[in-house]
């Protein structure tokens, strides 16, 4: 379904969506995340893309699975602890970010289900904003089967005509989303639709940097396990983790117990974020560690989402958003890694 | 499995808990009987993710044999947060038991093979489902042998079980270091599978422990004319789903603790090594 809303018509649509739970980037500190949205004044949508990924209401940070403690009598009590049920609303997801959530998709429902995260995933409409110029001067969604203007992922795709957004619905849910506002929308005429084309085209040309002959990048990494790249690659790497914690399709996470209460005993089984960058992700407790220095962590990091993710999956784990080059504190440029890869040797 | 909650445990109650080994690296063996369920399936290899509630978990080789019904069994050394507390725990104390979890050994397709287990230490633990599966169903396979060894006598785990065992099959012993009144051989494990010499004619090698042990009884056994698909073994790493999503135990592509514990060599050999 192919609409145009005028940009003065937008607070009304948000407002019959008030059945919904609604994000929306929120500007804050000078920087933008996904904020739950009280007015539809709130929303703003002229923005450049959020610090975090909008994974974090999909996939929170932290997130209880169980409740356990011991009831009067000393009997141990466990409880299931479910995902709230709502509906929920994202607006101003970039194109990268709503790949990502594909992505992720994978593996939290390849064959065995995390009912968390697809309980989430179900109840969340995912309206998108085409990047008419890039957000970031390190997007490179083109290099990675992604572009300014992918449907991937979206139960609707926004694009910035000026005073109007021409509205593509992709899914039922974004349809039903659309009929909500009846009557705020019209059908696009044909200038209108050449206009969507025209922007679409020029968004793609303004990308500054990319990975080139990106399919030679897995076979290659294959033969470059033991290399010594990876050693000179991760040499001023803090390991302070920010390239995974920000990454969109990063998804890897600890299961631990919190005791908050002693006597009488009392706690949750957490699920919360973790970081192949971290040292201690994969130490046994003998000590033993199958990734005991910062190279093999790169190493990992890279070839997760360019080797073994692909061979999987047959995806590249990485949209090209950006934001692990943008925010690394050394500079570890992973366009810059991906191109020495695809020359090494 | 769409409504299946992955993460929620099942409750069960320790039943018996064994002393196996004791001193610095104290290892006992725990049966568990699920409190609700009496139909836990699993295949000779898999593992479950025990829970003890407050400290966490941690994922285990199932010792008992899918024949028995009654209980499962792991045996455990103690070495962190949660082998500690299991190792405190007392009969009818209660655990939270998900699984069962991972791959298999693939025992169907060696019926009528000649069995040689070799395990060194603990390592008997997860050769132990599928040793007693394979006595359990003797007609269906060619000789049993088993090969196995500790540092020391005391730290030989299954010490009445393997007396009774060498009454249904053959059983080598070793130690490390040799030691008063022992009688079998001396020596490290791989030195005696090269000992005893197995035929690698129509016979099927399984084979854990500690990874320094395992590299030299492949070495072995591939020196005795094993071929690599004749070799199996049971890989370990760092786990928390135990379903391949959390994203710690991979090694390349595949996840240990789905796609595994249980590779042959010639599997094994194609992937970086890191574990």
């Amino acid at each position: 379904m192919e609409k145009i809303l005028q940009k003065k018509s937008f607070p009304k649509w948000v407002e019959k969506l008030d059945a919904y739970e609604i994000y929306s980037p929120v500007k804050k500190d000078n920087t933008w995340s996904y904020e739950i949205i009280n007015t539809p004044g709130d929303i703003e949508l002229d923005y450049p893309n959020a610090v975090q990924a909008p994974k974090k209401i999909i996939n929170p940070q932290r997130e209880v699975f169980l409740e356990f403690g011991r009831s009067d009598d000393d009997t141990l009590e466990v409880t299931e602890v479910l995902p709230e049920e709502k509906s929920v609303v994202i607006f101003g997801v970039r194109p990268c970010d709503a790949k990502a959530l594909t992505l992720t998709d994978l593996v939290f429902s390849e064959d065995i289900k995390d009912n968390y995260y697809g309980k989430r995933r179900k109840q969340t409409a995912i309206i998108g904003l085409a990047c008419n110029t890039p957000p970031s001067p390190n997007c490179f969604c083109t290099s990675v089967d992604g572009s300014p203007h992918s449907e991937d992922g979206f139960d609707i795709l926004l694009t910035d005509l000026g005073d109007r957004y021409f509205v593509k619905s992709l899914t039922n849910m974004g349809n039903d989303l659309i009929n909500l506002g009846k009557g705020l929308f019209v059908a696009p005429k044909a200038n209108e639709k050449k206009e969507l084309a025209k922007i679409h085209a020029d968004a793609e040309k303004k990308l500054k940097r990319q990975v080139n002959d990106v399919e030679k990048i897995p076979p290659k990494l294959k033969e470059m396990f033991e290399s010594a790249f990876w050693d000179e690659e991760s040499m001023s790497c803090l390991r302070c983790g920010i390239c995974t914690y920000l990454c969109p399709t990063c998804h890897c996470f600890d299961i631990s117990d919190e005791v908050t209460s002693v006597a009488p005993f009392k706690g949750y089984r957490i699920r919360t974020w973790d970081n192949c960058q971290f040292p201690d992700f994969t130490m046994h407790s003998s000590g033993h560690n199958p990734r005991p220095d910062k190279a093999s962590r790169l190493r990992q990091r890279i070839m997760h989402k360019y080797q073994y993710f692909v061979e999987r999956y047959d995806h590249y784990q990485c949209t090209g958003c950006g934001r692990c080059i943008s925010k690394c504190p050394v500079g570890i440029d992973i366009i810059e890694v991906l191109n020495k890869v695809r020359d090494y040797g | 499995m769409d409504n299946e909650n992955v993460y929620l445990p099942k409750l069960a109650k320790i039943i018996n808990i064994k002393d196996e080994v004791n001193g610095a690296r104290p290892i006992k063996t725990f049966r568990a009987q699920l409190l609700t369920e009496t139909n836990f399936s699993h295949r000779c290899g898999q593992c479950a993710m025990v829970s003890v509630f407050g400290k966490g978990e941690s994922m285990f080789a199932i010792s008992s044999s899918p024949l028995v019904k009654d209980y499962l069994q792991f045996s455990i050394m103690k070495m962190g947060r949660v082998t500690s507390s299991l190792h405190s725990m007392k009969e009818d104390d209660i655990i939270g038991i998900r699984g069962p979890l991972g791959n298999s050994f693939p025992i169907e397709d060696w019926k009528g093979k000649k069995l040689i287990f070799i395990g060194g230490g603990i390592g008997l633990a997860p050769i132990w489902s599928v040793l007693q599966f394979a006595l359990g169903q003797k007609k269906d396979y060619g000789d049993l042998i088993l090969i196995y060894g500790a540092r020391t006598s005391k730290d030989l785990v299954f010490k009445e079980e393997l007396e009774e065992l060498r009454k249904e099959m053959t059983v080598h012993l070793s130690v490390d270091v040799e030691e008063e009144g022992w009688k079998e051989f001396v020596g490290f494990v791989p030195q005696n599978v090269t000992d005893k010499k197995p035929s690698p004619k129509n016979a099927i090698a399984i084979t854990c422990g500690p990874p320094i042990m395992i590299k030299f009884v492949i070495q072995a056994l591939g020196d005795l004319g094993f071929k690599d698909d004749q070799i199996y073994t049971t890989v370990e790493n760092k786990m928390k789903c135990g379903i391949g999503i959390c994203g710690r135990c991979n090694i390349g592509m595949h996840y240990v603790c789905k796609d595994g514990p249980v590779y042959s060599w010639a599997e094994l050999k194609e992937l970086p090594q890191e574990y």
